[in-house]
């Protein structure tokens, strides 16, 4: 038996779309520095990835956006990302 | 009747600074105290650990936390809970706290928790070392959690976690990593006392209703989940 070192045929790179890319922004995202958001969703549908959640700024939404088409320049982006609400609650759950 | 007033994840920074103040203004005529469910900051800086404190502190109504993952990502965290503590938040960790209310003594244990999974699906203490230290650190924060419980001498009892305790709370977020997201240790803990509520945060897809397999009310209350800047629950308790 030859044992053969793998040779990937793969093309990859920051404008392709593809589970690996995927991965890679939801890591990006949890793992930058200026980031750190485990709460914001990565998908890929058809060929755009969809990036949706909640943040608590508008300057989080702007640097997660800049930040994505910064690494991944030729993927299609679908932004879906709001701040989350903050007012006071208008009612009280009765637990009794 | 005891108003618990909760929030978690509001992952504090300068950029946030001011946000709840304006809900939080009227916390003491909503609220009889106010519980954060740990995510507390991003990173877990000492910084961000005196945004909240400005944020939270000198409240109408005493603030009882627990911390989340983020606020251990810096490896600060005897830092935080010094700020934190210093703007009179109480952080706890495996231990309890009786807040003395209008309608009752208010018994709170926290701790953060940590993952494993859910009964059928869960991880156990096998095979590699990191897997056994793994379930080893969500069932020694399962323990604590329930001793706590325990020992509090109140006439309402509320367990505030981070890690969720249950599944249904979890509703929302992708089933693959319900095992990063909580674990059944923490609702086994939970009903071996007369717990009234259990509070927790971190699941940000997840859902706000759930209960334990003990019949014990849980409440996700992650900010990106209720929406609002915090979610009061009235409690008449069950025990003395």
């Amino acid at each position: 038996m030859t044992r053969t070192s793998g040779q990937s045929t793969r093309q990859t790179g920051p404008d392709r779309l593809d589970g690996y890319t995927e991965a890679a922004v939801q890591r990006l995202l949890s793992e930058h520095a200026d980031i750190a958001e485990q709460g914001v969703g990565v998908s890929r549908r058809d060929h755009s990835l969809v990036l949706c959640g909640e943040v608590e700024s508008a300057h989080r939404r702007a640097e997660i956006v800049r930040l994505v088409a910064e690494r991944f320049p030729g993927v299609r982006l679908i932004v879906d990302i709001v701040v989350s609400r903050t007012t006071a609650p208008t009612e009280t759950e009765e637990l009794s | 009747m005891i108003r618990v007033a909760a929030v978690g994840d509001v992952h504090m920074d300068s950029d946030v600074l001011g946000r709840f103040r304006p809900a939080l203004a009227q916390l003491g005529d909503r609220a009889d105290v106010l519980l954060l469910a740990g995510d507390l900051t991003r990173h877990g800086t000492e910084s961000e650990a005196r945004c909240v404190a400005d944020e939270f502190g000198g409240l109408a109504v005493p603030v009882v936390a627990v911390l989340g993952n983020h606020d251990h990502h810096c490896d600060q965290v005897p830092q935080l809970v010094g700020i934190l503590s210093d703007a009179g938040v109480t952080v706890l960790d495996g231990d309890g706290v009786v807040v003395d209310c209008p309608g009752g003594r208010l018994g709170v244990a926290g701790v953060k928790g940590f993952g494993g999974g859910f009964a059928g699906r869960c991880a156990s203490r096998f095979g590699e070392p990191e897997m056994k230290a793994f379930v080893a650190t969500t069932a020694d924060a399962a323990d604590r959690l329930r001793a706590a419980l325990i020992g509090l001498d109140c006439d309402v009892r509320v367990a505030l976690t981070h890690y969720s305790p249950v599944p249904e709370t979890l509703t929302g977020e992708p089933p693959e990593i319900y095992p990063f997201l909580g674990s059944y240790l923490l609702a086994e803990a939970i009903d071996a006392a007369p717990t009234d509520l259990a509070v927790h945060g971190h699941a940000h897809f997840g859902t706000e209703r759930g209960t334990t397999p003990g019949g014990v009310r849980v409440r996700n209350v992650a900010h990106p989940v209720i929406k609002q800047a915090y979610s009061v629950y009235s409690l008449a308790g069950s025990v003395a």
